[in-house]
């Protein structure tokens, strides 16, 4: 990114990489992925009912460019393959990817020579969410489950070796659970 | 066929009459069952009990169609399987006629009273007849609401077999394939009325080597496999066509997997060999390729500690080629091939052995073996195949007399036995030269010539003054000759059995036990003989194949090899350096000390295997090899009849030995050709054949030791079921190996002073065997064992072999084996 | 082009602050979806704790998208996980395959496979989505045993399917007088 890279070892304060996430993870702005029936689920979810705005990410950008979330949202077929990793590609570190329901996560019910067995095939994802199509509470669940992996992230080489030989990994709890109104 | 005109113009040809079946003529030879001749016009009735392969019973009663005969129907539904076609005769199959529809559908409902509705945990689910008639040809639902008969389930019928009375619907398939084709009454129809049903005979082992085809052909899941239980769905598993690795019969068969494991194996529909019947062994026995113990990686001899570890191929083939290459150069390599390879692994080897190691020192006869048996082979059998007048299954069928030499058809080779109790039922002569009455002698309806071990010859030559209904019987024309594995341990039988066909004019056989020697002798992996037949000492032979091996004039070798004997005694003193071995256990040798010695000594040993052996254990480089199922290729059987199949399981990575061995080959910078069995078998179909022409061997017998006082003469041969390491992981299946028991005739018994039931000691200066004892009728002064049977055997104990003279004796006390045989006999 | 028309989408707006708010507060309110909501699967068991589950495998052969694995097994007089003859030893589903049509459940000949409301299943790791008998097997409830264990019900399979209810109200009770309960119920069956 930066600065945090150019450091030398252990200088960064563990408060400044929770800062930088926040910032982060507060203003996720998605590409818009939409290949298939999901995508209409997925813009359920930027409307008022389920307001995505909720979580900084109401701009769904039609250019990559100004994008850090890929929802691939539906069955990626082989020839949409190329375009998907090109506008990964022209997304600006650091980016994410999320796979919206089967099809996009595995092929799902599309077990054919048409069809991309898995995005991850083609660009690294983050998360996987299944459904068919997942209804936008679980695609907001996803997202969140996101969030608190934006959260973990380390900052700078020194602090990603940290983290790896610690061996801890985020904990993934369902949103309604971690969100749950305080009794 | 076509609707049929109003003037009908269809030629009757003789010995044909003409019928119309749903409105189509059609003309069927006579005696033809009237559900084939519809099932030819592609009018398919439903039945259960109707088996084409075994005769009508009218049981299931499914099958009931309309029937008009001279233009007056008949009074009700006539059953299709069991009426012949006549001459003019008016049919109505379900298609046309109401009320044969409803009485089929009365049939299924009748059928269905008190069939338990769990199809979904029952194994025939998915693939069962019942399940699908009752879906087409059945009512929506039934009108009987009574309780349904039930009966304690399931019932094992043997270690592998599983009978669920509920769900029998009494078509007696099963009993009539035991009496009828396997002639083994295990299974039998018990009571009467409502409680009629399926049971085990009463008095009767359970014993039988093809009771998993009952399993196969019963048409509900009353008979199901207790290897198979609940391991998968007919639905979710692939079916691949598949060739038998077991025996030379080379049965069909298909092998149905998923998530690459095997998980049953039935038997194929083949009419020219194994028609739709394989045996016990085929059918259960694949498991030793899943064992845990398996090669996966190469191993190589540490230098420092001695032991075996994993390495790279890349590694393991240049020690292996390096430590070949020294020994090549030095005093030589031997290789032996074992008798279990497909055609284009036994190729890779014998080009091998003459390319990359210039030697013709291989062998494939893993077993008893002898000079005058390759002079048998060579001039005998070689290049025979069913095109050019060779022996083959159903020329046995046909034959009016069979004379078994040496040969166990039930034991050794289970679908030769079947066919030839097909051909006794109908008029062939059976004749067995062995030593007692077995199983396979009666179920034959044969007659037993007895003889002394290594008194066949004597015996063969004296058959016209002694027994001239054989001699007789041999004379007609397409009599067959069957000599089997054990004739190698008897001198000069080979030369006498050859000397009868040429006096009878009958026509030889060769039936080796395992599926890849029939195949290794043609491609020349064997001392004197190159691929194709050629013989080594012909010059122009050698020339032929240097060309189509692009080899230099002149580098193969000239001299005919060592055999496997040779090989090994060489190794063992020093007179070779090196020895690349596969799939050879030393306890099927007659010398298996020898066999041990000689992987000790040897300077260099190169083991290509699947599973930890003997060879494995003294080997420096261990190249691990595929199964059966994990590569394609072809087995030659004992007919000459090539029996191609695919590979099952793709994708495993596992390496057949032709490809192990091509990139050895190139390591040692010889080109084999061989990179995969497409390009081995292509490769030998290059080189074509040319089979040499060679003269029968002519050893006289010497002659016979007389056992002396407390010593008798050894007669000893392989079960089906015994130790062989194909069997291994089967414990369902071990449990019908037959008793392992010795036998002795009476008169020995009363002289050795034997009680019934008590254990007799076999002995030789090397070991002794002790084992509860059973009267035959075997000649006085002969004692007989199992080859490979129980934990005491006769090759590894007793370092004996057919026709040793052993020591026989009254077991002092009780032995350490017979819990053990009792086991296998209860089981 | 009226004189209020430049402020007209004000009044909408203001207009709007008075009306209920129709967005969900998902994540700190779950949402109740509907009973038929189709959602991660279930194993249920016998009310005394052994599985429904017989491993037959029509699950398996209903998935449209080929999201589930079964494997059947031999119950044992040692080992009883269901009543019968045959278990489901293993039973796999990929959630990452499995598009919820539910045709799994109407081919169940036991009822051994339902559906869930549960729905928050995202996760970065393909492996955890594939979720297998330990993750579907329903709770042990009261009166429950963990298998494997003889059955307690009944004497064979057919009392649990024909009476179980009553036979597990039985059993529960533990009175004489359930025990008459449970005999009338089998005698109703009867008829």
């Amino acid at each position: 990114m930066g600065l945090e890279e150019k450091l030398p070892n252990g200088i960064l304060l563990t408060s400044v990489e929770k800062l930088v996430n926040w910032t982060r993870k507060s203003s996720l702005w998605p590409a818009t992925f939409g290949l298939a029936c999901c995508a209409i689920e997925m813009m359920t979810t930027g409307g008022p009912r389920y307001d995505l705005a909720r979580f900084g990410m109401e701009v769904f950008r039609a250019s990559p460019r100004q994008a850090d979330l890929m929802i691939v949202a539906g069955r990626v077929t082989n020839k949409m393959a190329p375009v998907l990793r090109q506008i990964y590609d022209q997304m600006p570190e650091p980016r994410w990817v999320l796979a919206m329901g089967v099809c996009a996560s595995t092929g799902g019910m599309f077990n054919n020579y048409a069809v991309v067995q898995g995005v991850d095939h083609v660009v690294p994802v983050d998360m996987y969410l299944p459904g068919c199509p997942p209804r936008p509470e679980m695609l907001i669940d996803a997202i969140l489950k996101i969030h608190a992996k934006i959260m973990d992230e380390p900052l700078g080489a020194a602090r990603a070796a940290a983290l790896l030989e610690s061996g801890a990994s985020t904990d993934l709890m369902p949103s309604s659970e971690r969100f749950a109104k305080k009794k | 066929m076509t609707l049929a005109p109003e003037k009908s113009e269809v030629e009757v040809p003789e010995g044909h009459v003409k019928l119309v079946i749903d409105g189509f003529e059609v003309v069927a030879p006579k005696g033809e069952l009237l559900i084939r001749t519809a099932e030819r016009l592609g009018i398919v009735v439903p039945r259960f009990c109707d088996h084409p392969l075994l005769e009508p019973a009218g049981a299931c009663r499914q099958c009931l169609v309309e029937v008009e005969m001279g233009g007056r129907p008949m009074p009700k539904p006539q059953a299709s399987c069991t009426m012949t076609v006549a001459d003019g005769m008016v049919v109505k199959t379900q298609l046309t006629s109401p009320v044969a529809d409803k009485a089929q559908q009365g049939v299924m409902e009748l059928l269905l009273i008190n069939h338990p509705l769990d199809c979904p945990i029952c194994d025939k689910g998915g693939e069962c007849p019942l399940q699908n008639q009752a879906l087409k040809h059945g009512r929506s639902d039934s009108r009987f609401h009574e309780h349904k008969r039930t009966f304690p389930k399931p019932l094992p019928i043997s270690t592998q077999v599983l009978l669920d009375r509920e769900r029998c619907v009494l078509c007696q398939r099963c009993t009539r394939f035991s009496a009828q084709i396997a002639g083994d009454p295990f299974i039998e129809l018990l009571e009467r009325g409502s409680q009629q049903q399926i049971g085990v005979a009463e008095g009767k082992p359970f014993q039988s080597y093809f009771s998993g085809n009952t399993i196969q052909i019963c048409p509900v899941g009353a008979l199901t496999s207790a290897a198979y239980r609940f391991r998968a769905r007919p639905f979710d598993l692939i079916s691949t066509p598949s060739v038998c690795e077991h025996c030379s019969s080379g049965c069909a068969e298909r092998t149905d997997w998923r998530r690459g494991k095997v998980q049953r194996k039935l038997a194929g529909d083949d009419p020219e060999v194994n028609e739709e019947w394989i045996c016990d062994k085929g059918r259960f026995a694949f498991r030793y390729a899943t064992a845990g113990d398996r090669f996966t990686r190469p191993l190589v001899r540490d230098a420092e500690s001695g032991e075996l570890r994993e390495t790279s191929w890349t590694e393991a083939l240049q020690v292996a080629a390096t430590g070949l290459a020294a020994a090549r150069d030095a005093k030589g390599v031997g290789v032996l091939t074992g008798g279990r390879l497909t055609v284009e692994d036994a190729y890779a080897y014998a080009k091998f052995a003459r390319v990359a190691l210039k030697t013709n020192d291989v062998d494939f006869r893993a077993r008893a073996h002898s000079a005058e048996e390759l002079e048998f082979l060579t001039s005998t059998v070689l290049g025979t195949t069913p095109d050019n007048g060779g022996v083959t299954f159903t020329a046995i069928e046909a034959a009016p007399a069979v004379l078994c030499v040496a040969f166990e058809p039930e034991e050794e080779a289970p679908i030769v036995f079947l066919r030839l109790r097909k051909a006794a039922r109908k008029k062939t002569k059976v004749f067995h030269l062995g030593q007692y009455t077995s199983p396979a002698v009666e179920k034959t309806f044969g007659t037993l010539l007895a003889c002394v071990p290594g008194g066949e010859p004597a015996a063969l030559n004296a058959l016209e003054e002694h027994a001239a209904d054989v001699t007789e019987a041999l004379r007609g024309s397409g009599s067959v000759i069957l000599v089997g594995e054990r004739a190698a341990e008897v001198p000069g039988l080979f030369s006498a059995v050859a000397r009868l066909a040429a006096s009878t004019g009958a026509k030889v056989a060769w039936i080796p036990r395992r599926a890849g020697e029939r195949g290794a002798l043609e491609v020349g992996a064997v001392p004197n003989l190159l691929p194709g037949g050629r013989l080594v000492s012909d010059a122009a032979a050698r020339s032929e194949v240097e060309n189509a091996w692009g080899l230099v004039a002149g580098t193969l070798p000239t001299r005919a090899g060592r055999d496997t004997n040779g090989i090994l005694v060489a190794a063992a003193s020093g007179a070779l350096d090196a020895l690349v071995v596969a799939g050879v256990d030393p306890f099927d040798l007659p010398d298996p000390g020898l066999a041990q010695r000689a992987l000790e000594f040897a300077g260099f040993v190169v083991s290509l295997e699947l599973r930890p052996s003997a060879a494995t254990a003294h080997a420096d480089v261990v190249l691990p090899i595929a199964p059966a199922v994990e590569k394609s290729g072809s087995y030659l059987n004992w007919e000459g009849r090539r029996r191609d199949f695919g590979t099952t399981l793709e994708g495993t990575g596992a390496l057949p030995d032709c490809r192990v061995l091509d990139t050895l080959a190139v390591e040692m910078d010889a080109d084999l050709f061989t990179q995969t069995p497409a390009a081995a078998a292509a490769d030998l179909d290059r080189l074509g054949s040319n089979v040499a022409e060679a003269s029968a061997p002519t050893v006289s017998a010497p002659l016979l030791v007389q056992p002396t006082a407390g010593q008798a003469v050894l007669a000893t041969w392989r079960r089906m079921l015994d130790n062989g390491s194909l069997q291994d992981e089967e414990p369902n299946l071990a449990g019908t190996a037959r008793p392992v028991v010795a036998k002795v005739s009476a008169a020995t018994a009363v002289h050795l002073g034997l009680d019934l039931g008590a254990d007799i000691t076999v002995s030789t200066e090397r070991g002794s065997v002790t084992l509860p004892v059973e009267v035959a009728d075997l000649p006085d002064g002969v004692v007989w064992l199992p080859g490979n049977s129980g934990p005491v055997t006769v090759r590894r104990n007793l370092v004996a072999g057919h026709g040793s003279l052993v020591a026989v004796a009254v077991s002092d006390g009780p032995s350490a084996e017979k819990s053990a045989s009792d086991r296998g006999g209860n089981a | 082009m009226g004189m209020f028309d430049p402020i007209k989408g004000f009044g909408v707006t203001f207009s709007t602050m008075f009306k209920k708010v129709v967005t969900e507060e998902y994540p700190e309110v779950k949402k109740v979806t509907a009973p038929r909501f189709h959602g991660r699967h279930q194993l249920n068991r016998h009310p005394d704790g052994l599985e429904k589950c017989v491993g037959c495998e029509l699950c398996a052969w209903a998935c449209p998208a080929d999201a589930i694995f079964v494997e059947g097994g031999d119950n044992t007089d040692d080992a009883r996980y269901s009543p019968g003859e045959r278990f489901g030893a293993d039973y796999q589903i990929n959630y990452l395959r499995c598009i919820g049509c539910g045709l799994c459940i109407e081919a169940c000949p036991t009822r051994s496979l339902t559906m869930t409301n549960e729905y928050e299943l995202a996760d970065d790791d393909r492996q955890k989505l594939i979720f297998t008998k330990e993750d579907l097997l329903a709770p042990l409830l009261p009166g429950m045993e963990q298998p494997p264990h003889p059955m307690r019900l009944g004497d064979n399979e057919q009392d649990y399917y024909v009476n179980g209810p009553a036979l597990a109200r039985d059993l529960l009770a533990g009175s004489s007088q359930g025990q008459s309960n449970a005999e009338s119920a089998v005698k109703g069956a009867g008829k």
